[in-house]
């Protein structure tokens, strides 16, 4: 889509949804206004986290630095990156890192605030620094252009470096990103190890583009453009790779050299970030923003609709007050503890809470005990050294899975005690006092939409909602925490039996035996350490859904039960009115009524619907 | 209890008279001499192994047997052309290696096929061409062949015969299969008696690979017989000119990481294309880096902005677009800026200076000269090595009638003092000796971490004089002795110290009397 439809787009929304928010003022609904404030708020600050993954020294950070044109990740030949850096818009400059204090047993994340000049010492690699800490991340905010549309770029440490766990730390970052753009240099093709992992990434996001980096230094950088084309193919691996050469960038910058600039194959990277990318996360947030307008004028529009009704025909009015009290009281129901929709949310929640666990149980039990046969199998001071990346990474990937597992059961809990909300507030006699399940409306836009609205297999509604809990300083939620945690690497005892080893083999048997239980109580206590960690953020996580949920479907109980003793009150007055006066206000009411009329055509039009 | 008395009693050498020591050469040459009297035995009484003995034996003549190995495009064939300083083995931008191909010296050209299922290939046909030796087929499958042997006449491969390994982690998991099937150490015969490791960054695969070659029987992971090469160390800082600096400190940085220290001796940053190029250089290559040099600096510039820059036509830049296209093939950029920088500067002033001078950057002779102090001077040890693997592969296969030599291998492998120089060397590299850095440093580098030379084991210059030598020797020999009696110092540490004693004695009996 074009940036110029967009932008009209756009304005109109705003502009709706401005007016929009002004007729709930006007009609003394501030409850219905704030809807329209936090819609329009997500239509002007689009969030669309861009995860840039690959091999280590590969040129991620570079990348990066010359997308923005400025050095703000750190980059050196020898030490690579180590936690994950977001970049994101922000008026002045500002950085910060989550950090967490070592040596307490459940530590909190603490946010610090960096100068530019310390952000090296907290992302790179073999940083004694701050001893006392384990840095979990890094978020800057600056104000460039590039990222004020909302683009937020994530710089991740390379993965098949020596520092085990940063696999898990990128793999964290994948689990929120929006899109990913996968580097690889142009020295040679891909590699058996690059397309396993560009796979796993792609499980996590779909949405993946190739960089083919540090083409001004390879000349045979078309072979390897067309040889990893060829790989990708063969694997059914279906993106773009697009070259680019950092050296270009900067110099076309310095020398404000458009044609060195469209050389160095940046412009078509950045139109990809911005058009497909940003472009996309700005159209999904402006279906939602519709959706909730659409929502908002349906209620305004039927609270004048029984208004007229109630003016216009005294004799239906006394039935039509029966089913306003009877309205009245399903809204106050809906709001009480007893409502199905909260019970079901509870108990949910608690079945999910139990399911997950049971789930990750099982998974854990399953590690161990391959880890178990692994290290009994060989000898510990040969094997460690290559069965701690493995566990790290099986762990993980069991991580990601159960992760995975637990956003699946929240969203269908999430659409389920949405149909219950919205059965229950559905009366047979007045229709035109639906309540709406806060999702409700999503849903039939989005099933109608061609726009890739359900692009994460991990169901969108759900994962919006966890997501949404999330501002401010990124969270790695589950599976970034875990990155926190290592192996602690057992003191391999005994493994100086160099003297004469056939004349000792009983001590050589013993100490082999030392080393390997030596091993697995690391590799136990490890398994421990993460399942306490994920058990703990699965329960924070199902609560943050469980309070939202509770809060956003309670907000709409509320309105329904306003809107529901507005229209009896007005309908009460009604009856009493004399014929002139109900007849001037019905005058008044009709006017009302045609300006609520054309908002909801607006919204309906702007949500993509036919009128109706 | 008893049994670990004995087992000193037996070790027991710093007790021998010195005078029975014999220095590094002779406790080689006797190390030699009792494993080739042990083949034989081995083979009188299991002649069904002949052929193979025989062959083990013969390996104590031939030039000792190193292998690349590394995973796809680190840089291995290009390297091996550096190291023989002709471009035979074939390089490409795609994976090219194939096939484990053998390149050894001899007094005629040729080339041999070993297939899989037997029936070797005596002559296969191959053309020489500018770029590399085209070997042909006949129609064979890659698959089918076991391994090429490439016969060619060098100076260079008189000490080294060369093995070019498929790179692991292909694409192709067949390939790479066949690399590790050939590396392997648990294969019955080590056809590699060391293995130079090429890697671009320490991998976390790089390291398991690694790992995987020093996992057999005979001396445990052991660093000694493998060295690590941080290859295409040119483009660590992308073209940059201070790029071979920055790779040489990436490559200390990586020989203290204590998990590659158990796995290699050293690591050593080559740039292989500027090195191969370097020994290829021709005249015309030259002609045209002279011209260019002469186009002034900021003219220049924006042509080596990118290698697509450099390519296309301009008035600036001389030669025809082939012409350079061919250079850049050969240098790399950072070789052409490099080149030019150095004439430009009348550092050198023609194509025998232009080569030296780039051969000297590359690290290419750094790396002979560490090969051949931690290789080839140590060459019968590595050997012997094999030799006994060899043997004692034969002696599990044959059980219980075999046990006797099953001793006798044990024997020399805990008894031989080079033997027992490397075992110790492995347990100081892997860290289980516990004791003060510094000392373990002065260890390590007395029993041969640097070379087995008595100037590399004491520390001092090539050249230091007979006195400095002998003053050297006698206040190591009283720390070690110290070190060894100190009531602080672990068990496995004294011991370390008693070897390193016998190292020293080593040392002295091969140093002339001091004149004054």
């Amino acid at each position: 889509m074009s940036q110029v439809v967009d932008d009209i787009q756009n304005d109109e929304m705003m502009a709706t949804l401005e007016l929009a928010g002004q007729a709930c003022t006007a009609y003394e609904r501030p409850d219905l206004g704030k809807r329209m404030e936090r819609a329009l708020e997500s239509v002007t600050t689009t969030d669309a986290r861009v995860v840039v993954v690959g091999e280590f020294k590969q040129g991620k950070s570079t990348l990066i630095n010359s997308l923005l044109n400025v050095n703000v990740c750190p980059v050196d030949d020898d030490i690579a990156t180590a936690v994950p850096t977001a970049i994101r818009f922000g008026e002045r400059f500002h950085a910060e890192a989550v950090v967490l204090p070592r040596g307490e047993e459940a530590p909190e994340p603490v946010s610090w605030s960096l100068t530019a000049a310390q952000i090296p010492m907290m992302v790179t690699e073999g940083n004694d620094a701050y001893p006392e800490v384990e840095v979990k991340g890094v978020e800057v905010s600056m104000p460039k252009a590039l990222l004020k549309s909302g683009l937020m770029l994530v710089d991740t440490p390379g993965v098949g470096g020596l520092g085990s766990a940063h696999a898990t730390a990128t793999l964290g970052a994948l689990s929120i990103a929006d899109a990913v753009v996968f580097v690889t240099d142009a020295s040679q093709e891909l590699t058996n190890a690059e397309l396993e992992f560009l796979e796993q990434a792609r499980q996590l996001c779909p949405n993946v583009v190739s960089v083919l980096t540090k083409i001004d230094f390879y000349p045979a950088w078309r072979r390897v453009l067309e040889l990893d084309q060829s790989h990708l193919q063969r694997r059914g691996i279906d993106t773009e790779i697009i070259p680019v050469s950092a050296v270009l960038r900067r110099f076309a910058a310095k020398h404000n050299d458009r044609t060195v600039n469209e050389e160095s194959g940046f412009p078509r990277l950045l139109s990809f970030l911005r058009d497909d990318i940003v472009g996309n996360a700005a159209e999904r947030a402006r279906l939602r923003a519709a959706s909730e307008l659409l929502d908002v004028s349906s209620t305004l529009h039927s609270h004048f609709e029984t208004k007229l009704e109630a003016l216009t025909d005294p004799e239906a009015a006394e039935a039509m007050l029966q089913d306003l009290r009877d309205a009245k009281e399903r809204a106050e129901l809906l709001r009480s503890g007893l409502s199905k929709w909260q019970i079901r949310l509870n108990d949910g929640m608690t079945d999910i809470m139990g399911n997950v666990d049971f789930d990750f149980r099982g998974r854990m039990r399953r590690v161990v005990a391959e880890a178990d046969e692994t290290l009994s199998e060989g000898d510990p001071a040969d094997t460690w050294a290559e069965f701690e990346p493995w566990l790290v990474n099986k762990v993980s990937q069991e991580v990601i899975a159960n992760y995975r597992y637990l956003t699946e059961l929240a969203s269908e809990l999430a659409s389920d005690v949405g149909d219950l909300f919205a059965d229950a507030g559905t009366g047979a006699v007045s229709p035109f006092l639906d309540v709406s399940s806060p999702e409700m409306l999503l849903d039939q836009v989005e099933m109608r939409d061609d726009i890739d609205l359900e692009k994460k297999s991990l169901g969108s509604r759900g994962f919006t909602m966890m997501r949404g809990g999330q501002s401010g300083v990124i969270m790695f939620s589950m599976v970034g925490s875990m990155a926190g945690l290592t192996v602690i690497a057992p003191v391999l005892i005994g493994v100086g039996l160099i003297f004469g080893r056939k004349g000792l083999k009983d001590e050589a048997e013993r100490q082999r035996s030392m080393r390997q239980s030596q091993a697995k109580n690391a590799m136990r206590k490890y398994c421990d350490d993460v399942s306490f960690q994920v058990n703990k953020d699965s329960r924070d996580t199902l609560k943050r859904v469980q309070r939202t949920m509770r809060d956003q479907f309670g907000e709409r109980a509320e309105e329904a039960r306003k809107t529901s003793s507005a229209s009896l009150i007005e309908a009460e007055r009604a009856a009493k009115l004399g014929a002139a006066e109900r007849q001037a206000e019905a005058k008044n009411a009709k006017a009302e009524l045609a300006r609520v009329a054309a908002l909801r055509a607006k919204a309906q039009e702007l949500a993509g619907l036919p009128s109706v | 209890m008893s049994e670990e008395s004995a087992f000193e009693g037996q070790l027991g050498a710093s007790e021998t008279p010195l005078s029975e020591i014999g220095d590094t050469k002779d406790d080689h040459a006797l190390l030699v001499d009792r494993t080739r009297r042990l083949v034989e035995e081995t083979r009188r009484r299991f002649p069904a192994y002949d052929e193979e003995l025989q062959a083990v034996l013969a390996r104590f003549d031939e030039p000792l047997r190193v292998a690349i190995a590394g995973k796809v495009k680190a840089g291995k064939s290009t390297l091996l052309n550096a190291l023989v300083g002709e471009r035979i083995a074939p390089t490409d931008t795609g994976e090219c290696t194939k096939i484990v191909t053998w390149y050894q010296d001899s007094h005629t050209y040729g080339v041999r096929a070993h297939m899989r299922e037997g029936g070797d290939v005596p002559t296969l046909p191959f053309r020489r061409e500018e770029r590399s030796v085209t070997i042909d087929l006949g129609g064979r499958s890659p698959d089918d062949i076991s391994r090429l042997e490439v016969d060619w006449p060098s100076s260079s491969l008189r000490e080294l015969t060369l093995i070019d390994t498929p790179g692991i982690d292909s694409v192709n998991a067949e390939v790479g299969a066949r690399s590790i099937e050939f590396l392997d150490a648990t294969e019955r015969s080590t056809p590699a008696d060391a293995v130079l490791y090429l890697m671009k960054h320490m991998h976390a695969s790089d390291f398991h690979l690694l790992e995987a070659f020093h996992d057999d029987e005979v001396s445990q992971p052991n660093p000694i017989n493998a060295l690590a090469v941080l290859s295409r160390a040119d483009e660590i800082g992308v073209g940059r000119l201070d790029s071979m600096a920055s790779a040489r400190r990436i490559a200390q940085r990586y020989e203290t990481d204590p998990r590659l220290r158990r796995l290699v001796t050293a690591v050593v940053p080559v740039a292989g294309l500027l090195g191969e190029t370097a020994r290829t250089l021709t005249q015309n290559e030259y002609t045209l880096l002279s011209e260019l040099a002469t186009v002034p600096h900021k003219d220049l510039e924006p042509h080596l902005l990118s290698a697509d820059r450099f390519l296309e036509a301009s008035p600036e830049t001389p030669g025809t677009s082939l012409d350079r296209e061919q250079l850049l093939g050969r240098f790399g950029v950072f070789g052409i800026r490099i080149a030019l920088v150095l004439i430009r500067r009348g550092v050198v002033n023609s194509s025998r200076e232009l080569a030296d001078e780039l051969l000297k950057r590359s690290g290419v002779i750094e790396l002979r000269e560490t090969l051949s102090k931690l290789f080839v001077e140590r060459s019968g040890v590595l050997k012997a090595r094999s030799a006994l693997l060899a043997i004692e592969k034969i002696c599990t296969t044959e059980g219980e009638s075999a046990d006797d030599l099953m001793v006798q291998v044990e024997q020399i492998t805990a008894g031989a003092h080079p033997f027992r120089e490397l075992a110790t060397l492995a347990a100081l590299r892997s860290g289980t000796i516990s004791g003060r850095p510094a000392d373990l440093q002065l260890l390590e580098r007395t029993v041969g971490a640097k070379g087995t030379g008595p100037a590399q084991r004491l520390g001092l210059d090539d050249d230091a004089d007979v006195s400095a030598q002998r003053t050297a020797v006698f206040t190591q020999i009283e720390g070690a002795r110290r070190l060894a009696e100190s009531p602080f110092t672990e068990h496995d540490l004294a011991k370390a110290c008693t070897v390193a004693t016998r190292s020293l004695e080593g040392v002295l009996n091969s140093t002339p009397d001091d004149p004054s």
